[in-house]
């Protein structure tokens, strides 16, 4: 397999995944390309840390009665599961369904959501759109519990249609208004007790009590509704029925879908005014989406093998977002082995750089791209990957430093030590000016000598030094 | 999976009271991991909050059944009198206070009334050093055993921390342990320890000899999910916090399933106080419904009783009183559920 070819399945790992060891990628080059994008996309028994271990050490991912509850839970899956490309279709819904915090105020339900987006992220959209619609969680944050034959409320109704599936231009105000009025009688159980506990906080007496989902018929408008040009006494699961079928649908979900996995579109309240960068392949992920019953999982089969995916001209064009970035750095160290008490300390730097997971800014989510860049932010990036990748004691240094000596014995060049630790880190490709920085400063001490069996610290630190300088490089901040 | 008739119980132990509330401070608990019975019904039950909190959030609070409350000590930190991840309480024959620390792999001792006395204990893993030291007991003689869990073993101790002896080592078959959780003894100094990772309990000798195992993977009856911890009374029945399962679990002396629990909290005197002050909220509690009918996901007991809350969520340690009556300290709910010997 030729250089390309590796770069090409680092390119798919970065982006379907988190980045790749360099076991990973060794896997990865044995099975070819279309026979990676397969077992990527085999999520139907995905495995990560024990559940019970991290309830076990961190009773608060148990219960979570704090805001942050449920985040470190979340890294812990993302940063061990053998199904990466199921965590980032999480990430995926998340920012497209986003609910915060700031208003549900119950750290549990925005993680069982969290739950419920993994176990129907590769399915039908049909499904999943019924799964949210029913979501306590997303009730609350859009209000639907107040949405009431008679007197609708209609922010679901329309955040539904604007946000979640067709995008503005693709319905009417009336549309909006015959959503609502089937969405009536979609509530949670204990209403009244379940919202005045999320208002005040209140974890008392016996911490959180879980909500569940209700159907209330007697507040159901089951009256005629005119929808997108079709007529009946449509309930919920009717309106996301019509609602998938819409060409309109196929092109919002596929678009998202370009713009997560491939390359940076503009913000989605300028999608009404602005074309897709690449039409033709938003045409072409729309048709997957059509003729497999709008299965999700047969759109990335469409997209990894595409050429549009393929091409080297998207190849480290997108800004990881935090989420990405922490969860791929810890992926390479490999410290997640065991529940840890830093685990809160790490899933708090994603904050840092500008993500809260399960507390997005608003319910259009996170912008991503660029704006993951300011000052501040791109600081807390590099510190924090210089910082956790420079740790000679991790699971992950202690690999390098084993391939160095494995491979090389004796003494290793400055060039040769670059090249493995850039090889260690997924086999990223830097441009020439940050090679030629990189080996000068490899070279500052002359050779490295790696004989066996234990390296003393000062070379060690010189093996992390390489490492960390490439982790603070412009294009570590990319996939 | 649907919500069934949650009470299932042959006439062994009752339901008497709840005891407790979640605080972040003071009196209340905020994830208690374990419990101690001292002198005069006195509880010293030990909270280890979360990472993201600071200070006195982390503590051990001390209180009776009553629900009187006698004021708490500890908070947060590696200085002395401090923890980062306690897990294990007990208490001595002198009624003094020990707390395991798996983060600090260390013993902290204080006072009846909290004052620290001393710690001891060294990050290792060859004899005498321990590794995530989770559940302790005392056996007959006062020595301290200690479930050096991330060593996979048990160690003994005396009180000042010497090492005295240690079994037990990583794996899954008999004398073999896998992150071992709570331990206890009986009066002839047997060891009864929850092999948490084996779904199982363990028996050894005093002298640290396997003598049976009871349980094994499963929901049913006698089979354990995780047990956390386990007590045994003085007629050798075996009481196991089946905790994967949200349950308590009572075996007679050869360990054959007699009864289990699935908790029945009421009110302590601690909540109807918070009730008492917070009238809209007890207003809007009244005309909830506690025991919904609900269509789960999964059949995983976890889901459950997160729901419905007088079900026990992370019943984590299990003593006794003198009286036997068994105390179920629960985890996610931040309470202790008393049973009483029914017969």
């Amino acid at each position: 397999m030729t250089t390309q070819d590796v770069q090409l399945l680092a390119h798919l790992m970065r982006r379907a995944g988190f980045g790749a060891t360099r076991d990973e990628l060794d896997a990865c080059v044995r099975d070819g390309y279309e026979a990676t994008v397969d077992r990527l996309l085999d999520t139907s028994n995905p495995v990560s840390i024990s559940e019970y271990l991290i309830r076990r050490f961190h009773p608060d991912e148990s219960s979570m009665l704090l805001g942050g509850s449920g985040r470190d839970a979340w890294l812990y899956r993302m940063t061990t599961s053998d199904a990466p490309l199921l965590e980032k279709m999480v990430l995926f819904w998340h920012s497209i369904f986003a609910t915060g915090y700031a208003k549900v105020i119950h750290a549990k339900q925005l993680s069982d959501q969290i739950r419920m987006f993994k176990r129907y992220a590769m399915g039908d959209l049909k499904t999943l759109l019924v799964e949210l619609s029913k979501d306590p969680a997303m009730i609350i944050w859009l209000d639907n519990q107040q949405n009431h034959k008679g007197a609708i409320n209609e922010n679901y109704g329309r955040e539904l249609l604007e946000l979640f599936s067709m995008g503005v231009g693709n319905y009417t105000e009336d549309d909006v208004k015959e959503c609502a009025r089937a969405f009536t009688g979609w509530t949670i159980g204990n209403r009244e007790y379940m919202e005045l506990r999320s208002a005040r906080d209140s974890d008392w007496p016996y911490g959180r009590l879980s909500w569940h989902f209700e159907y209330d018929a007697e507040d159901h408008d089951d009256g005629e509704k005119e929808f997108l040009g079709e007529t009946g006494r449509f309930n919920g699961e009717d309106i996301v029925d019509i609602i998938c079928k819409q060409p309109g649908t196929a092109r919002f979900i596929s678009r998202h879908m370009y713009h997560f996995f491939v390359a940076d579109e503009p913000p989605v309240p300028q999608w009404p005014y602005e074309a897709p960068r690449d039409p033709e392949a938003i045409e072409l992920l729309s048709q997957a989406y059509l003729d497999s019953s709008y299965d999700i999982r047969s759109m990335l089969r469409v997209l990894f093998n595409s050429d549009f995916f393929k091409s080297e001209s998207c190849w480290y064009e997108k800004v990881k977002s935090p989420s990405e970035m922490v969860t791929g750095v810890l992926r390479l160290t490999g410290i997640f082995d065991t529940p840890r008490y830093e685990a809160s300390a790490k899933t708090s730097r994603m904050q840092f750089m500008g993500q809260s997971l399960t507390n997005p800014p608003s319910v259009e989510g996170y912008d991503g791209g660029l704006a993951w860049i300011d000052t501040g932010a791109l600081v807390e990036r590099m510190n924090f990957a210089s910082e956790e990748l420079g740790n000679t004691s991790t699971p992950g240094s202690q690999e390098l430093v084993k391939r160095l000596v494995a491979d090389n014995g004796g003494t290793v060049s400055p060039e040769r030590l670059v090249e493995v630790c850039l090889d260690h880190l997924g086999a990223i490709s830097v441009q020439e000016d940050t090679k030629s920085r990189l080996v000068e400063y490899a070279g500052e001490g002359g050779d490295i000598s790696v004989e066996g069996p234990e390296l003393d610290e000062k070379t060690k630190r010189s093996i992390a030094g390489v490492v960390q300088l490439i982790a603070a490089s412009p294009e570590f901040q990319r996939a | 999976m649907t919500t069934k008739s949650l009470t299932e119980q042959t006439q062994f132990l009752k339901y008497d009271r709840t005891v407790g509330m979640t605080t972040m401070r003071g009196r209340g608990f905020y994830y208690p991991m374990d419990s101690a019975m001292a002198a005069e019904g006195r509880i010293y039950a030990v909270s280890r909050s979360s990472e993201r909190t600071t200070g006195d959030t982390v503590r051990v609070t001390v209180l009776n059944m009553e629900g009187e409350y006698f004021g708490v000590f500890g908070s947060k930190g590696s200085g002395d009198g401090e923890f980062m991840w306690p897990c294990g309480i007990a208490v001595d024959g002198g009624d003094r206070v020990y707390v395991s620390d798996e983060h600090l792999h260390r013993i902290s001792v204080f006072t009846a009334s909290g004052d620290f006395v001393s710690k001891w204990g060294t990050h290792g893993a060859d004899d005498g050093e321990i590794d995530g030291p989770s559940g302790i007991a005392f056996d007959p003689d006062d020595n301290l055993l200690v479930s050096d869990a991330r060593n996979n073993r048990v160690q003994r101790f005396t009180k000042d921390g010497l090492f005295l002896s240690a079994f037990g080592a990583p794996g899954t078959r008999e004398g073999e342990l896998d992150l071992p959780w709570g331990l206890t003894t009986n009066a002839d100094g047997d060891v009864f320890v929850a092999d948490w990772g084996n779904d199982r309990v363990q028996k050894f000798s005093s002298e640290g000899q396997f003598v049976a195992q009871y349980g094994g993977t499963g929901r049913g009856d006698g089979e354990f999910v995780r047990p956390a911890s386990v007590a045994v009374d003085a007629d050798g029945y075996i009481y196991v916090a089946d905790w994967g399962n949200e349950r308590v679990q009572v075996l007679d002396s050869d360990g054959r399933f007699m009864q289990k629990l699935r908790g029945e909290a009421t009110d302590s005197t601690w909540a109807e106080d918070y009730l008492r002050i917070n009238v809209e909220e007890a207003e809007a509690r009244t005309r909830a419904n506690l025991e919904p009918e609900i269509e789960f996901f999964n059949d995983d007991p976890h889901e459950e009783s997160s729901h419905i809350e007088k079900l026990f969520w992370g019943p984590i340690s299990l003593m006794l009183d003198d009286k036997g009556r068994l105390y179920v300290t629960e985890g996610n709910r931040h309470r202790i559920q008393v049973y009483d010997r029914a017969t």
